[in-house]
């Protein structure tokens, strides 16, 4: 088990990571999400021994030194483009101390394992996007670490790479304890045993998908599109926007329901949504607005994302 | 893990061809833009004399030395050997200043009309002859220093008179057998090793570069491993970089006087300085590109102020051995071609530069040590 405490991290007056304490199980994949500059690669650097921790403690449960026992595959790609996939993969091998034969062994099965078999004597740099994203994770797995960190795996693949990428995270799952940071919420609930989720350097929450999903309390989505942006129509109270948004929320079925404006959209989130579609629709139906579109869906990872980070775009 | 270093670094200069070309290359390059210019500017004095000598009667006979003073001239120039002269009658005054004006010659011996007769008459008197010539020209005064002393030896010779004086002239070293153009290889060979500077500095800032610094910082190398391993490949390029510009001054004709092993010394010690400076070069850089800029500037500084391209020599602060230091010692290249000089040139042995080698060792220290602290607090530190 990894275990971090109390960790923080300063940039001169930014605090990128603010007394962030999580503990990681062995074995387990953790997905890592929070939006841009939230403190996820700050922390993934402290992780790995790359930057010093202003305060707090990672520590983990073997004699080993942990920068060395990680594989780490950055978002970008990084490796030598003047040596051929298997030259590095040997060369990187044997810089985590493992004989040569040992090293070239496991980096054959590593390009097989990644469909890169065939392209053992290509230089690098010769390789297509979605080879090259392909090879960084190999470089991160030649040594056979115990713990995994891929920072964005699957962007810039192409969706057979991505099945393929996806079924090898899945394979390390109870082998490695893997840390997945990415944007692609989906990634993330497909792999993730548990999600922990960062924003301006401190976590908000961690847990299983489900219980993260429950965190947000039970019911369903329902989500309205319009032809017109209802958002920009509230600075007028005559507004068929308005007078909508006055008729929902007098609506006493409709009192224990969350709702929400946001550009062309309106979502409600309520117990028996269904039920309520046709309150709703019957209160479009009195305003002058056209709806475009209507879906029913269950709680994603999305939301409670949003729900806890906002929505404002981050620089 | 410092040999996989060494064996991945080898792969990837060989493939990093250009960069290898420039290193190897430059210098034999300008080795032979000094045999072009050394064999296109070889130095040659002609000399005009215009004979006005009347003569005079002597036993019945008339006798004009001016008349025999053109051949007599040339047997003097023959005897002197590698006097790069030629002496010519001209018709008149007019004609010769006006080849002198033109640069066709160089200076005019005027004979006067009474030269036979000062000289050989009853009553002699000094002959008063005339050199004309442009006086800010370095051609006439050279050409009026062998002009003094080949007319001074025909006096003698006709007047049947032993010279007051004779000079017997002893070369230093080997430099009897030295032209201009081998005094400039020494610069060149450790200009080879100075060019070294961009293909190391490329080489380890290429792992900033492209990121690849951060995989090895997680398998836990060391600064010094990757020195080590990147260093080794760097001085095999120094040596084959010296090598082949020694070939190309070989193959245009300079001799080595001195012994290759102390030849090789140098040329390790200054490949092994060359690597510690490119440190400096790549904390102060992060790209091949920022390389290829800011190198420039220390890459002018060996070239032109060490003495490398040019004989520059500086006024020195103190000896160490027969080795002056000044300025010009903070740049290794210095020490190196000094070293170079007496070895090639002079034929001596290592015993008699071990100040330069001393000046050389304690400048590579200073380099690695300023080196290894700026690269690390710029490319490897954790904070």
């Amino acid at each position: 088990m990894i275990t971090v405490s109390h960790l923080k991290k300063n940039f001169g007056e930014l605090i990128a990571v603010d007394d962030l304490s999580l503990e990681i199980n062995q074995g387990e994949i953790l997905g890592f999400l929070g939006p841009n500059g939230a403190g996820k690669t700050t922390t993934i650097r402290m992780l790995c021994g790359l930057l010093e921790k202003d305060g707090g403690d990672i520590s983990w449960d073997t004699t080993q030194n942990l920068s060395e026992a990680m594989g780490v595959c950055t978002q970008e790609n990084i490796f030598w483009p003047r040596l051929t996939c298997l030259e590095q993969l040997i060369f990187m091998g044997q810089m985590h101390k493992m004989s040569r034969i040992a090293a070239k062994s496991r980096s054959l099965e590593i390009l097989d394992v990644l469909g890169l078999a065939s392209k053992k004597d290509t230089l690098a740099s010769k390789l297509s996007g979605g080879m090259k994203r392909r090879l960084n994770i190999a470089l991160a797995l030649v040594h056979d670490p115990p713990v995994l960190i891929l920072d964005e795996p699957e962007a810039g693949l192409d969706p057979q790479s991505r099945i393929l990428v996806r079924d090898l995270i899945q394979s390390l799952a109870r082998k490695k304890t893997v840390i997945l940071t990415t944007h692609n919420m989906d990634e993330a609930e497909r792999l993730a045993d548990r999600i922990a989720i960062i924003d301006k350097g401190k976590l908000l929450e961690v847990g299983s998908v489900e219980d993260l999903k429950q965190s947000l309390g039970t019911g369903d989505f329902l989500e309205m599109r319009f032809r017109d942006n209802l958002e920009s129509m509230f600075q007028n109270e005559d507004s068929a926007a308005w007078q909508l948004k006055q008729s929902l929320e007098s609506t006493p079925e409709l009192s224990a329901a969350r709702i929400n404006f946001s550009g062309d959209k309106l979502t409600i989130r309520s117990t028996q949504a269904l039920e309520k579609l046709s309150l709703v629709t019957d209160a479009v139906g009195t305003v002058d607005l056209e709806i475009l579109d209507i879906q029913l869906r269950k709680t994603t990872l999305e939301d409670v994302f949003i729900h806890l980070t906002g929505r404002a775009l981050r620089e | 893990m410092i040999f996989s270093i060494f064996t991945k670094s080898i792969k990837e200069q060989l493939r990093n061809f250009w960069i290898l070309i420039l290193t190897v290359l430059m210098a034999p390059f300008f080795v032979f833009v000094y045999f072009l210019i050394n064999e296109s500017s070889q130095p040659h004095y002609d000399i005009l004399v215009l004979n006005l000598d009347q003569g005079m009667q002597q036993g019945g006979t008339q006798l004009t030395l001016g008349d025999s003073i053109v051949p007599a001239l040339k047997d003097h120039i023959v005897s002197m050997e590698n006097a790069p002269l030629d002496i010519k009658s001209t018709p008149s005054r007019e004609r010769a200043v006006h080849d002198l004006e033109t640069r066709k010659a160089e200076a005019l011996l005027v004979l006067p009309a009474e030269f036979t007769q000062s000289i050989m008459g009853p009553d002699p008197v000094a002959a008063e002859v005339e050199i004309v010539g442009d006086l800010t020209s370095t051609g006439y005064l050279i050409s009026a220093v062998w002009l003094g002393a080949l007319v001074e030896n025909y006096l003698a010779d006709i007047s049947q008179k032993a010279p007051l004086y004779s000079v017997k002239e002893t070369a230093l070293g080997h430099s009897d057998q030295v032209d201009e153009f081998e005094l400039f290889i020494p610069g060149m060979l450790i200009l080879s090793i100075i060019m070294l500077m961009f293909s190391a500095t490329v080489a380890i800032i290429t792992e900033v570069d492209q990121g690849t610094i951060l995989r090895l910082k997680l398998s836990g190398m060391k600064a010094w491993q990757f020195l080590i391993g990147v260093g080794a490949t760097q001085v095999i390029v120094g040596i084959l970089a010296i090598l082949l510009t020694l070939a190309t001054a070989a193959s245009l004709g300079f001799e080595m006087r001195g012994s290759l092993g102390s030849f090789f010394l140098i040329a390790i010690l200054t490949s092994i300085s060359m690597i510690a400076f490119s440190l400096i070069l790549a904390a102060m850089t992060r790209s091949v590109t920022d390389v290829l800029v800011v190198g420039n500037f220390p890459l002018f500084l060996f070239m032109f102020f060490t003495g490398a391209a040019f004989p520059i020599s500086a006024s020195p602060w103190f000896h160490v051995g027969n080795y002056g230091v000044s300025w010009q010692s903070l740049m290794s290249p210095s020490a190196a071609i000094s070293a170079l000089n007496k070895i090639s040139i002079m034929g001596m042995a290592l015993g008699d530069v071990w100040g330069e080698l001393l000046v050389l060792a304690i400048v590579t220290v200073a380099y690695f040590l300023l080196g290894l602290w700026s690269f690390n607090k710029r490319h490897l530190q954790t904070n």
